[in-house]
């Protein structure tokens, strides 16, 4: 389905729940989506929908609450969003929910753009992705410990000799 | 074009004096004030501009402010300069690089610490990543406070490190610049500035290490950084 400068926001939905069997985002966002569909949900997109651009990669922590069961695992929740010039809706998101150091599939090989942004949330939020070129830290110096966007890094954690 | 000295206009008693009575056009000085004199002078600029005093910094070398007439140019390389101006947040990444820079520029230098971020990391001083002050890691001479300064206090600070090192060389006895103090809701962290009794010469072993740990270990020499950096400490302990 390709229509120039039209609004295909329901077409986009359709694809992500009845092809793609995306659940609705339990605490408000993009519908979230099984990791095994990953890759093919963003080849999908680019090549049918004309989704080219990467628009963005980010990536939340989430640690158990007061209300989740005891010894639930960390959660971090991983948004993507891609964006099209000139034909349909400008954005389409979706959402990855996993558990805190496993690894989730790269796009590097689908977008070129995604290379930065995969390393900078690398960085910040410690997620792995599997299959990335270069997966080194974008942000902080190279021999820095932890990941500071996590909810459990102590903020007064010594960076020797400077802090 | 050649200017015919008898078309010259400008006429001022003092200046006329002086050249009608012979003998007068030549002035006598110390080898020492001559070389002040031309220090002070010439005051060549390594701009470290990593945030918004960066642009302020600029409107103080462009020609509204024009640090230029006090002979403060501003150059792009270390080795050719006699004043390191730091505008901007410094960051732990960036540290060492400035670290780096810094010992790469000939003696005599000096340094200015332009803005609220690079004097103690202000607001941003709790972040993880902002080292909270760069007089932890170089000695600072001057220090400019706003957020950002205007231009004519960045004016002002040049001035300030004029009378300096006017008074350096003629022997009186200066009160070093103390670092403003910070807002008292800050409370993290409290690295020892440069200087500060408490401040152990591990850590300047450190820095240096870590600013010499970024490559070319043979041009810096750091066997004689470290024993430097001691012999420094020691007279400062007695």
């Amino acid at each position: 389905m390709k229509l120039r400068g039209a609004d295909n926001t329901e077409a986009i939905q359709t694809l992500l729940e009845q092809r793609f069997e995306a659940t609705a985002n339990p605490i408000g966002g993009p519908p979230v989506i099984g990791l095994g569909r990953h890759t093919e949900l963003a080849a999908t997109l680019r090549d049918e929908y004309e989704y080219r651009i990467f628009g963005f990669v980010v990536a939340a922590h989430y640690p158990p609450g007061p209300k989740d069961p005891p010894e639930s695992p960390d959660v971090i929740r991983v948004s993507y969003g891609l964006r099209s010039v000139g034909r349909g809706t400008n954005l389409a998101t979706w959402q990855l929910c996993v558990n805190a150091g496993d690894a989730i599939p790269s796009l590097v090989p689908l977008f070129a753009g995604a290379d930065w942004q995969e390393r900078e949330q690398y960085d910040l939020v410690g997620v792995r992705f599997e299959g990335h070129p270069d997966l080194r830290r974008l942000m902080l110096s190279e021999d820095w410990n932890g990941h500071p966007l996590r909810k459990d890094y102590a903020i007064d954690t010594k960076v020797h000799p400077w802090r | 074009m050649a200017v015919d000295e008898r078309e010259r206009t400008y006429h001022h008693p003092v200046y006329d004096f002086m050249m009608k009575v012979p003998g007068l056009d030549v002035v006598t000085t110390t080898v020492d004030k001559l070389l002040t004199f031309g220090s002070e002078a010439s005051l060549w600029i390594f701009p470290v501009a990593t945030s918004c005093c960066g642009i302020e910094f600029m409107a103080m070398a462009a020609s509204r402010v024009d640090a230029d007439r006090m002979g403060a140019i501003v150059r792009g390389s270390p080795r050719h300069s006699d004043v390191m101006i730091v505008a901007g947040t410094i960051t732990v990444k960036m540290a060492p690089r400035v670290k780096k820079l810094w010992d790469q520029m000939p003696e005599p230098k000096w340094a200015i610490a332009v803005g609220s971020c690079a004097i103690s990391g202000d607001f941003y001083r709790d972040i993880y990543s902002v080292v909270p002050g760069i007089d932890t890691f170089i000695p600072v001479d001057v220090y400019v406070p706003g957020c950002p300064p205007n231009p004519e206090a960045m004016m002002h600070g040049l001035l300030r490190l004029q009378e300096k090192i006017r008074a350096s060389a003629s022997g009186k006895q200066t009160e070093a610049e103390k670092r403003p103090e910070p807002i008292k809701h800050q409370r993290l962290p409290r690295l020892p500035i440069i200087g500060d009794p408490s401040r152990g010469t591990e850590l300047d072993r450190q820095q240096i290490a870590s600013a010499a740990s970024l490559g070319w270990w043979d041009e810096l020499n750091l066997e004689q950084a470290l024993e430097d950096a001691a012999s420094d400490s020691d007279e400062q302990d007695t």
